[in-house]
C-alpha cells in the first residue's frame, strides 16, 4: 500500500502526466465532436451501403486514435523518466524488493489508465450520442453490444497505456520507448497489410485491429483480415501480459 | 553499522570489487577513499542492493539491504547526485519518499528545514543549482532519521557555506552515535571531517584505520594518500606524485 501511495504521488507530481491526459481528453472530445457532426451533416446525402455499415460509435470514437498515442506515451514516461532522471536509485533504495516496486508502479498506472480509459470512452460516447440524437442515429447503452463496445474502447486505451509502460520498462529510454510504441501501435498496421496476400495472421494479431474490433457495436465477421471478437479480446490479453511480463523480467536487472 | 564480508563483484572479465572485507563503526565519520575505478561506487551500490554481488555479503545494521522492510529508517543514502526528477518540486520528491516507507509527513518539513531548503520547497528541481540538489539529496537521506548514512560525494557542487554545513552535519550525526560512510575525492575535506578511513585501490582494501594512523609519517593526509595508493592508480600524470 505504501509503495502504491508513493507511486501515486510520483505520477501526479510531474507535469507530463497532466499534459498527456489533457491532450488525450482534448483530442477525444474535439475529434469525436467534429466527426459526429460531419456524419450528421452528410447523412441525408450518404449512399445506402454506407448507411447500412454505419456504426453509431465509430464517429464518436474518432478522437481515441490520438488519445491512445497520448496515453501510450504516458505509459512510456511513467517508467523511463525514472531512468532518465535517475530517480530509479531513490526508488529502489526506498523499496529494494524489485517485485514489489514493479508491481506498485504497474498497478498504480494500470488503475489510473483503467479509470481514464473508461472516462474517455464514456465521455466520447455520450458526446457523440448527443450529436447523433439530432438525426435519431443514437444508440442507447441498452442497445445490444453498445455497452460492451464502449467499455472495450476504454479497455483498449488501458492496454495501450500498459504496452507503453512495458516497452519503457524494457528499453529504459523515453525516445526509444516512444519509437517502439509508435511502431507497434501505428506502423505495424502497414507491415501486417504488406504480407496479407500470404497470411492474415499478422493483421489478426495487430493491437490496433483488435482495438477496432472490440470497440465496434456490430462484430465485423465479414472481414477475414480482422480478428473475430473473441480473438480480439485474446489479443488484448496477450499484449497486456507480454508488456507486464517482459517489463517485470527486465526490471529485476541492475538499474 | 556497515559490514562488508568477502564481497566480490565481477562485470564480465573485470573485477570491480575483489573479496573486500571491512566494517564501518557507529559513532564516527568514516571517509571512503580511492582513485577512480577503485570500486567505491560499486561497493556503495552493493551495500544498497542496487546491484547483486558475485559473492560475499554486504550488511546494513546486520542485515542485507534488500531484506529491510522500511529501509529509509535504517539507512539514508545519497548516490549519483540524488536522483531527482526536474519536473517535480523538492517537497513532492521528499513526500513520495516518505510515503514509500510510511514516514510521517512532518518529517518532510523537518528535513527541508534542516537542509535549509524550506523557502524553495515548492520549486521544481529543474531550477536548482548543483548545491541545492545535493542539499535535497541529503535531506532525503535524513528523512527516516536513520542510524546509518551512506553519502557518495556529498560535497560536490556545494558552496563554501554548504561544505561547512555538511561537515558540521556529519560530525553531529556521528556524535549522536550514527554510522557515517562518506566517499569523496576531496582529501583535504575528509582530513577535516573524518575520524577513520577505508581506502580502496583496484577493488581491494588498502587501508582501514584512523586518519592519524593512515597519515602517520607523512606531512599531510594527501601525501599519505598518494604514497599509499601509488600502486593502484590507473590514470596519473607526471604532475602528481
Amino acid at each position: 500500500m505504501r509503495s502504491l501511495h508513493a507511486e501515486w504521488i510520483k505520477l501526479w507530481s510531474v507535469r507530463s502526466t497532466w499534459i498527456a491526459l489533457g491532450v488525450a481528453a482534448a483530442f477525444t472530445v474535439g475529434l469525436g465532436l467534429a466527426d459526429t457532426v460531419s456524419t450528421v451533416r452528410g447523412w441525408d446525402t450518404m449512399a445506402a451501403p454506407d448507411r447500412a455499415a454505419f456504426d453509431p460509435l465509430g464517429s464518436a470514437f474518432a478522437g481515441l486514435t490520438f488519445a491512445q498515442l497520448a496515453l501510450g506515451v504516458l505509459g512510456v514516461l511513467a517508467i523511463t523518466s525514472e531512468y532518465s532522471s535517475g530517480t530509479i536509485i531513490p526508488s529502489l533504495t526506498a523499496q529494494p524488493r524489485r517485485g514489489v516496486a514493479f508491481a506498485a508502479k504497474a498497478g498504480m498506472l494500470l488503475g489510473t489508465a483503467a479509470v481514464i480509459g473508461q472516462a474517455l470512452a464514456f465521455g466520447s460516447y455520450l458526446l457523440g450520442q448527443a450529436v447523433l440524437h439530432g438525426k435519431h442515429l443514437d444508440a442507447g447503452l441498452g442497445t445490444p453490444g453498445v455497452l460492451r463496445a464502449v467499455v472495450s474502447a476504454g479497455l483498449y486505451l488501458t492496454v495501450v497505456t500498459m504496452v507503453g509502460f512495458g516497452l519503457g520498462a524494457v528499453l529504459r529510454h523515453p525516445a526509444s520507448g516512444t519509437a517502439a510504441l509508435i511502431a507497434i501501435v501505428f506502423l505495424a498496421y502497414g507491415a501486417a497489410k504488406a504480407v496479407e496476400s500470404w497470411s492474415y495472421l499478422p493483421s489478426k494479431l495487430l493491437l490496433s485491429n483488435a482495438g477496432d474490433v472490440v470497440a465496434q457495436v456490430h462484430a465485423v465477421a465479414a472481414k477475414p483480415r480482422l480478428p473475430s471478437l473473441g480473438m480480439a479480446y485474446l489479443d488484448l490479453a496477450l499484449y497486456l501480459t507480454a508488456a507486464l511480463g517482459l517489463g517485470a523480467v527486465r526490471f529485476r536487472r541492475d538499474a | 553499522m556497515i559490514e562488508v564480508q568477502q564481497l566480490t563483484k565481477r562485470y564480465g572479465p573485470q573485477t570491480a570489487v575483489d573479496s573486500l572485507t571491512f566494517s564501518v563503526r557507529p559513532g564516527s565519520v568514516t571517509g571512503f577513499l580511492g582513485p577512480n575505478g577503485a570500486g567505491k561506487s560499486t561497493t556503495i551500490r552493493l551495500l544498497l542492493a542496487l546491484t547483486t554481488p558475485t559473492s560475499g555479503r554486504a550488511l546494513v545494521n546486520g542485515r542485507p539491504y534488500q531484506t529491510l522492510r522500511e529501509p529509509l529508517r535504517e539507512a539514508g543514502a545519497l548516490v549519483d547526485a540524488a536522483g531527482l526528477h526536474g519536473g517535480r518540486t523538492a517537497y513532492r520528491h521528499l513526500h513520495w519518499l516518505a510515503a514509500s516507507n510510511g514516514l510521517d509527513r512532518r518529517r518532510v518539513d523537518e528535513v527541508l528545514d534542516r537542509a535549509g531548503l524550506s523557502s524553495v520547497a515548492g520549486r521544481r528541481v529543474r531550477g536548482f543549482s548543483l548545491g541545492m540538489r545535493q542539499r535535497l539529496g541529503i535531506a532525503a537521506a535524513l528523512l527516516g532519521d536513520p542510524p546509518t548514512l551512506i553519502l557518495d560525494e556529498p560535497v560536490n557542487g556545494l558552496d563554501p557555506e554548504g561544505v561547512h554545513w555538511i561537515r558540521g552535519l556529519m560530525r553531529g550525526l556521528a556524535a549522536e552515535g550514527r554510522t557515517i560512510l562518506v566517499s569523496s575525492h576531496l582529501i583535504s575535506e575528509l582530513a577535516l571531517a573524518a575520524d577513520r578511513l577505508v581506502v580502496l585501490g583496484g577493488g581491494r582494501l588498502l587501508a582501514d584505520e584512523t586518519v592519524e594512523a593512515f597519515s602517520d609519517g607523512y606531512a599531510t593526509l594527501e601525501d599519505a594518500y598518494f604514497a599509499r595508493t601509488a600502486g593502484a592508480v590507473a590514470y596519473r600524470s607526471d604532475g602528481a606524485r
